[in-house]
């Protein structure tokens, strides 16, 4: 595993995080919750990835390890914690994997098209990744809310 | 049997009216938490927390993606009201203070009419960030997803900017009340266009990529997360509402991103 390269993407999934708590309207002093939520995030998809696992194992990993972390330190923190699994996990979220998908089915419809079956298997691999990650992500956020739930929201 | 019918019916105690304000601010709480982004949950736990606080013996609510629907009673008596729901955004602020109220709430501090005053309060006074701030950071955190995206570094600047500039534009357009679906589309066409045009002259060989990441601050998150969540929670009606919204958004967002590529294809 290449340390600086797990830093990077640490520090990106921070400031994705973070910008994205801004977005959210959450208050500057609670700010470094995101920021650190979306860096465990990073890190656990990242070394997963780094062991070889797939995309939506990964983001599963990482959306569990945030969601039970979350889970842990919800009395600290004076945000929601519906609103902290989310921020923190919006990094990994496969935005442009879905772009590519829906381009991918825009083209399928285009007359100019020259290899029509390689564009829908493309687009379909697109699409189920968007959907499996999704899938994973969500997932891994409900399993410790389900399990260690006592009070929904905060 | 009509004797029996006539036991279920209640006797008019006169505390039916005070049925209806009560009713009405647990639906509002329940109103504001929901278009503050919360899931199905939340506004299921807060809409009892109000109701039960301010006297209510039994609270049940049906949670919609457009409406609530609440049915409290006190003794023999009982109502039923509807509240329509407003665009469903984020605003984490107002959902802490709402949850904060619902304490003092619980704890017997206030009135219904005094809980309806901090409603109203809260609405107008929970402070939001300034424009300027939200561009900035949206437009980090977009380069920040770019370099996640391995966008190069001479694709990172343009991100930023495209998306800073693209946020700007969306606030100025859902301040006007424009469609939200339609300003997905204008905001991911000028964010892309602007985006494809910097990394293009920056000198980036990542320009398809830093286009995509400046487009990034439209993906629906919130709601595609609670969407599951609502599912898993017991509410697959209003999780499967939600998840019909955002597939509709992302194909709105695509469409402005090929209008971006085939505009940019023409320019370059």
């Amino acid at each position: 595993m290449d340390l600086l390269f797990l830093l990077h993407q640490t520090v990106c999934g921070a400031i994705a995080a973070a910008g994205f708590g801004v977005l959210f309207n959450i208050g500057f002093r609670s700010l470094p919750w995101c920021a650190a939520s979306g860096a465990v995030a990073l890190a656990v998809r990242t070394y997963c990835l780094g062991l070889g696992w797939n995309l939506e194992a990964a983001s599963f990993a990482a959306a569990l390890t945030v969601g039970a972390a979350v889970q842990v330190l919800r009395a600290r923190t004076d945000i929601s914690q519906n609103a902290l699994d989310v921020v923190g996990c919006i990094p990994m979220v496969p935005g442009s994997f879905a772009a590519k998908a829906i381009l991918g089915m825009f083209a399928l419809t285009s007359t100019s098209n020259v290899d029509a079956s390689e564009t829908l298997i493309t687009a379909v691999q697109y699409t189920l990744r968007v959907t499996f990650t999704i899938g994973a992500i969500g997932t891994g956020l409900a399993i410790p809310t389900l399990l260690l739930r006592v009070r929904v929201s905060r | 049997m009509m004797d029996a019918i006539e036991t279920l019916i209640p006797e008019d105690s006169g505390s039916a009216p005070a049925l209806e304000p009560l009713a009405m601010v647990a639906l509002d709480a329940g109103r504001m938490l929901m278009e503050a982004g919360a899931n199905a949950n939340s506004v299921d736990e807060i809409v009892a927390q109000f109701a039960r606080g301010l006297g209510a013996d039994r609270v049940d609510l049906r949670v919609g993606y457009a409406s609530l629907a609440i049915t409290i009673g006190i003794g023999a008596n009982g109502i039923t009201r509807m509240r329509e729901v407003g665009h469903l955004g984020v605003n984490q602020r107002l959902d802490q203070e709402l949850w904060h109220l619902a304490d003092r709430v619980t704890r017997g501090e206030l009135t219904v009419e005094q809980t309806r005053a901090e409603l109203t309060r809260l609405t107008t006074k929970t402070p939001r960030h300034s424009a300027l701030v939200m561009a900035f950071a949206v437009g980090l955190a977009c380069a920040a997803f770019g370099r996640l995206l391995k966008v190069d570094w001479a694709g990172t600047g343009p991100v930023f900017l495209a998306a800073g500039l693209g946020q700007l534009v969306r606030r100025e357009l859902l301040t006007r009340h424009v469609n939200v679906f339609i300003c997905a589309t204008v905001v991911s066409f000028l964010s892309s266009l602007l985006g494809g045009i910097g990394a293009h002259w920056a000198g980036s060989e990542t320009i398809t990529t830093a286009m995509i990441a400046s487009i990034l601050l439209l993906v629906p998150g919130v709601p595609s997360v609670n969407a599951q969540s609502d599912i898993l929670d017991g509410h697959p009606t209003l999780g499967s509402a939600r998840a019909v919204t955002v597939a509709v958004i992302l194909i709105f967002v695509a469409a402005g991103l090929w209008f971006g590529q085939v505009l940019f294809g023409k320019i370059f």
